[in-house]
Formats: C-alpha cells, structure tokens, sequence
C-alpha cells in the first residue's frame, strides 16, 4: 500500500507508508517482544493456586471463555490493528464515530486506576510473605510499597514504550514463564513418580459443580481472565511491518495466556489437594504447599520475586498503554485540556501519567489507612470491570462496521468470520455485564437491588458521566494541529 | 532526546531492576523462615487432618506437606487473618481466574472458605471468632466438583 491509501482524519492504515517523523526517535519493537508485553498484560501464575482448587474443570473454566471471548478478541483485534494504527480508539473512531472512540478508550484508561492499588497492595503481601507476613496488615507498610513502585514505573513509563517493552518482556520470563515451566514439570515428575493426582482427573471432573447461579457467575466472570488482550495494539506502529508482524504477535500471545493459565493451574491441583489449597492464607503458601512437598520450601521466596516482577512488568504495560491511546485520540479531536496532551523529551503523555499517578496515589493510601475503603475494595473490581466491558462492545461493533463499510481498505491479516466472531464477542461481553450485577459472595447481606445500584452507579459515573463531561467541556483550541499525523513515540504510518 | 542517550537511559532502567530483584531475592532468601517438621508440627497435623476427615472433607492433605507447610502456629494463616488490610486481600482474592484488571469477585465455593476455619482452630484458636465473623458475612455455594 502506498502513502496514497492513508485514509484522511485519523484514518491511518498500517502499512510502510511514508511516515512524519516526530522529533523523538521511533522506538522499534519485535513482533516476539509485543507478544511478550501483551501475555504479560493478561496473564501470570497468580490465579493458578486459585483455579487449582478446581481441579480439572479449571481446564473447562479456561477454554469455554477462551472459545467466546479470547478467540474473537485476539483475532478481531489481529485483524484491525492490520489495517489501522493507534489501537481501540482509532478503530471505534473509524467504525463508529470520534466520541464513542474517545469512550472505548476513556473506559480501558479509567478502569485501571483503580487496579493499580489492589495489584500493588498484592505485591505487597507478597514481598511480606518471604520478609514477615506481619507487615501484610501494616497500612504504612502497605502505603509505602504501592506509593514507591507505582511512581517508581510511571518514572519507567515516561522514559518511552523501549523501557517497558523490555522489563515486561523479562518480568514475563523471569516471573511467569520460567517459574510456570517448573511447576509443571515438578506436576509431571509427582505422576512420573507413580502418585496418584490429588485432584480427581476423569471426564465426570470435567465440569464444575452446576449449583444454578452461582456457578453461572463462575462460568461467565472467567470470561474477564483473558481482558487486555487488544490493550498493547496501540504499539502497533513500532513494529516494522505491522500487517504481517501483529497478528504473528496476537497469536503467540493467545497460545502463551491459555498455557499460563492452564497447565501451572493443573499441576498444583495434582500435588496439593483442594483441601490444602482452601486452607492456604493466599497465593503463596498454596506454593509453599507445592514447594514442601518436593523438600525444596527454599523456593518459595524465589517464586515471590518471579511474582513480583511479573506483576510490576504487567503493570508497566497497563500504565504505557490505554493512557497512550487517550493522548492519541485527545490530541486529533482536542478532548483533553492541552495540560494532559503535553509530551515529556520522550515523546511520552507525561502529564496524564503523572494525574493519574495523583488519583491512584489518593486511592491508595485510602485502601491502606482506612479500614471502611480496603473492606469494600472489591466491590471496585466489579465495577471497573464493567466500565472495561463498554469497549469490548465498542470494539465489536466498530470491527463490524468496519469491514461493512470500508471493505477494501488494505488489512495484513482478515479474521475468519468475522461477523461471527464480532457476535459472539459482543455476546459474551454482554452476558458478562448482565452477570457483574449478580451479588459475589462478599455482598452478604446486602438487597440484590443496592448492589445493582452501586454497581450501576459506578458504571454511570465512570463509564459515562466523567467522560461525556469532557466530551461537552472540550474547546476547538484544545486540537493539536499536527496530531493527526504524528503518533508520539511510534512512526506514524 | 537522541537514540545512544535513550539506550543508556534504558540500560541503568535494566541494571536497576535487575539490581532491586537480585537484593529482593538475597534478603528474601535470608529472612524467608521456613516451618521446620518438628514432633509438635507433626501432632498438629494429625489433628488438623482428624478435623478435615470429621468435617466432611476427602481428599485430607499429606502429613507432611502440612506440617512443613503449617509448622506448629499455622505460619501466615493465622498473621491476623481478620486484619483490615488481610480482610481485604482475601476478598479480592475470592475471584475468577484473571490475573489482570479482569480479576473480579464470584461466588466462592463454601467448603474452600470454611476449611481455613479449620486450620485456625487447630493452630491460633483465639483468631477463631474474628475470622467467623468474616465467614458469616460471606454469601458461598458450591461450585467445587468433589
């Protein structure tokens, strides 16, 4: 494709046109290293004590959502990172309109602000379970970890995408998949050894318990493990040939999440018994568990650190990404005050980082220091995870469209049925919407009708109040002229 | 900026973390106390055992592995398992299968939940009531295929 193919107004494809250079040199990526970043994004051996309990349905409970919600995310998102730069938000913007671009991508930047704290107080606990498991319940321990890790990687992040690519691909290796090879390998190594599995491995163990609906909200909320897998297209245009290298990279990632997630989960399930792993305080003595019983318990602050530096890495992904993507799209259509569009030397959105930085910041020493907020922390993870849910089926819609109405525009890659998959996508995030109004097991107590409300509240407020407000208080003058042609970073294509 | 002061930007990111992670895993190393399988350790896993077998519960965890696993106070099971800040981590915790922003609470499976009341029993009864108070706040069915 030639220059003469780039569509007009944010319209860019993805192909070796000529590029406008900014003044920053281009970074460039390996399609290995954006697959790298983008498994990091999504997967780590966190849950794996967590779906072990399972046993054999974790098989079950990983690849019913991977049918309906990774396979139509990665290959749509394959399909339209081939044909257009900038990720989520350009593609909404193309398919559907400008303001529901700055939405998709307002809704995957919004709900991360609140991740950062419950990730961070994580890590925490983490690093307090190998030091002294006391300081778990300190807030100023608490304060203080996710105060400095979490400014430590905005400074990471505003050194340009390089930084992050690189310590998120090793944070990956180093905390995921060197540590996931080993506990499987150990798993095999306990069968080689003539033990039986400690959870039962036959097909009637396929399924999990189906107790109506409970199990249902089981079923559809695992659908979320696999969220985050489109986030890094916004790096598209570091790689150097986009159509061809993207889809190779979305690929290697879809195969990398699903063996994360599953083989690790499987092998602690075969050595330590569900019964064990009930009664582990957390993620790390369900390791310990794993650890004691090949005599080899020193491993266990080993794999702390591995799941340290995986998570920090995947963090790191999270913060270089969707606050990318709301700079891309603020900059062409002036939704954001020039304040937060400004660039740092590095062609990076400083600015938004560091506001961002000040509102998770405030958030978190709320979660450490007030007992009130910590308590009630989870019910945020339902509802920013519904605010996530509106730009998958933003996403959908717009690939639909998308290939309706601009059929000849040049792709690298064409998703197989792609209608269906767009449906069965749109359906999968709509059930899963419909299912975070189900009260968890934390909402005891509480009517089912004040648990819609806060979760609807929250829903209205951060998916659609806060954004249409800036939407309404834009100005004209707020348009970067040259930001239709300059991709910050990246070499706009 | 140019290219060569970016990349050695980049390599002092690199060294540091590197750096962070290695000291990490040395003071982890250090400090990490293992439970040691002690004659009290291993009476106390029998009677955690004999507990789980009375409750209901098949597959009984190996004597061993609990005892290295528990020690004889119950290691960071019993650190003050109704605390604020624990309080919080356990109910995050009690979520799907993400390990990203994906993570989000579901409705736990009662037998995962209230086996820990057992272990508390066994190792740091005097945090029964507390962690009790916790359970009964907590909506659970059954979703374990035993």
């Amino acid at each position: 494709m030639s220059a003469m193919d780039v569509p007009a107004e944010g319209g860019r494809s993805v192909s070796r046109a000529p590029a406008v250079q900014q003044a920053v040199a281009a970074p460039r990526m390996t399609w290995l290293t954006l697959a790298l970043m983008t498994t990091s994004s999504v997967a780590s051996l966190r849950a794996a004590p967590t779906m072990a309990v399972y046993g054999l349905a974790c098989v079950f409970l990983y690849l019913v959502p991977a049918i309906v919600f990774l396979l139509p995310t990665a290959l749509v998102s394959a399909e339209l990172a081939s044909g257009w730069t900038g990720g989520v938000y350009n593609w909404v913007a193309q398919g559907l309109s400008k303001p529901l671009g700055f939405l998709a991508v307002w809704c995957q930047f919004a709900m991360t602000i609140f991740y950062y704290p419950s990730l961070l107080a994580y890590v925490a606990s983490t690093i307090a379970y190998v030091i002294d498991p006391a300081l778990a319940n300190s807030g100023l321990y608490t304060a203080v970890v996710i105060t400095v890790l979490y400014w430590t990687g905005v400074w990471v992040s505003a050194r340009g995408t390089g930084a992050v690519a690189g310590l998120a691909s090793w944070g990956l290796v180093i905390g995921t998949l060197v540590p996931g090879t080993l506990l499987v390998v150990l798993g095999l190594v306990f069968l080689g050894q003539g033990n039986p599995s400690a959870a039962p491995m036959n097909a009637s163990h396929f399924f999990p318990a189906w107790t109506g609906l409970a199990s249902l909200v089981l079923i559809v909320n695992n659908f979320l493990s696999y969220s985050g897998m489109e986030m890094n297209a916004v790096h598209v245009s570091s790689l150097n040939d986009p159509p061809r290298e993207f889809p190779k990279s979305m690929f290697l990632a879809m195969g990398l999440v699903l063996l994360i997630f599953i083989l690790p989960a499987l092998a602690i399930s075969w050595v330590v018994p569900a019964d064990q792993l009930s009664l582990t305080a957390g993620v790390m003595q369900a390791f310990d568990a794993f650890f004691q019983y090949f005599d080899i318990g020193w491993l266990t602050p080993v794999i702390a650190v591995g799941l340290v530096a995986a998570s920090l890495g995947g963090m790191l992904t999270w913060l270089a990404g969707p606050s990318k993507g709301l700079l891309l799209i603020s900059r062409q259509e002036g939704y954001l005050p020039p304040f937060l569009q400004k660039l740092n030397a590095h062609g990076v959105q400083q600015n938004i980082l560091v506001t961002q930085g000040v509102v998770t910041t405030g958030i978190a020493l709320m979660y450490a220091f007030i007992p009130s907020v910590s308590s009630a922390y989870w019910i945020f993870s339902v509802i920013t995870t519904q605010v996530y849910l509106i730009m998958y089926l933003l996403m959908f819609l717009a690939a639909i469209r998308l290939r309706r109405n601009q059929p000849e525009h040049p792709r690298g890659y064409h998703a197989p049925a792609l209608v269906t998959l767009c449906v069965t996508g749109f359906l999968a995030s709509a059930a899963a919407m419909v299912i975070g109004f189900v009260p968890s097991s934390q909402f005891s107590g509480g009517s089912v009708w004040s648990y819609v409300l806060i979760v609807g509240g929250g829903l209205l407020l951060l998916g659609l109040i806060i954004p249409f407000t800036f939407l309404k208080t834009r100005k004209p003058s707020w348009r970067q002229p040259d930001a239709g042609a300059a991709a910050p970073e990246g070499r706009a294509a | 900026m140019s290219p060569t002061r970016m990349a050695s930007e980049h390599r002092w990111i690199y060294i540091g973390a590197i750096v962070l992670l290695v000291a990490m895993l040395v003071v982890g190393l250090l400090t990490y106390t293992q439970q040691h399988a002690t004659n009290e350790s291993y009476r106390k896993a029998q009677q955690l055992s004999d507990e789980l077998v009375a409750a209901g519960y098949r597959a009984v965890p190996d004597q061993d592995q609990i005892a290295k696993t528990l020690g004889t106070g119950g290691g960071a099971v019993c650190e003050n398992p109704a605390g604020a800040l624990q309080n919080a981590l356990w109910k995050v915790n009690l979520a799907n299968g993400a390990a990203g922003p994906g993570q989000r609470p579901v409705v736990a499976d009662a037998r995962t939940v209230e086996a820990e009341a057992i272990v508390l029993n066994v190792y740091c009864p005097d945090k029964l009531e507390d962690f009790r108070h916790k359970l009964d706040d907590l909506d659970t069915a059954k979703t374990v295929n035993t």
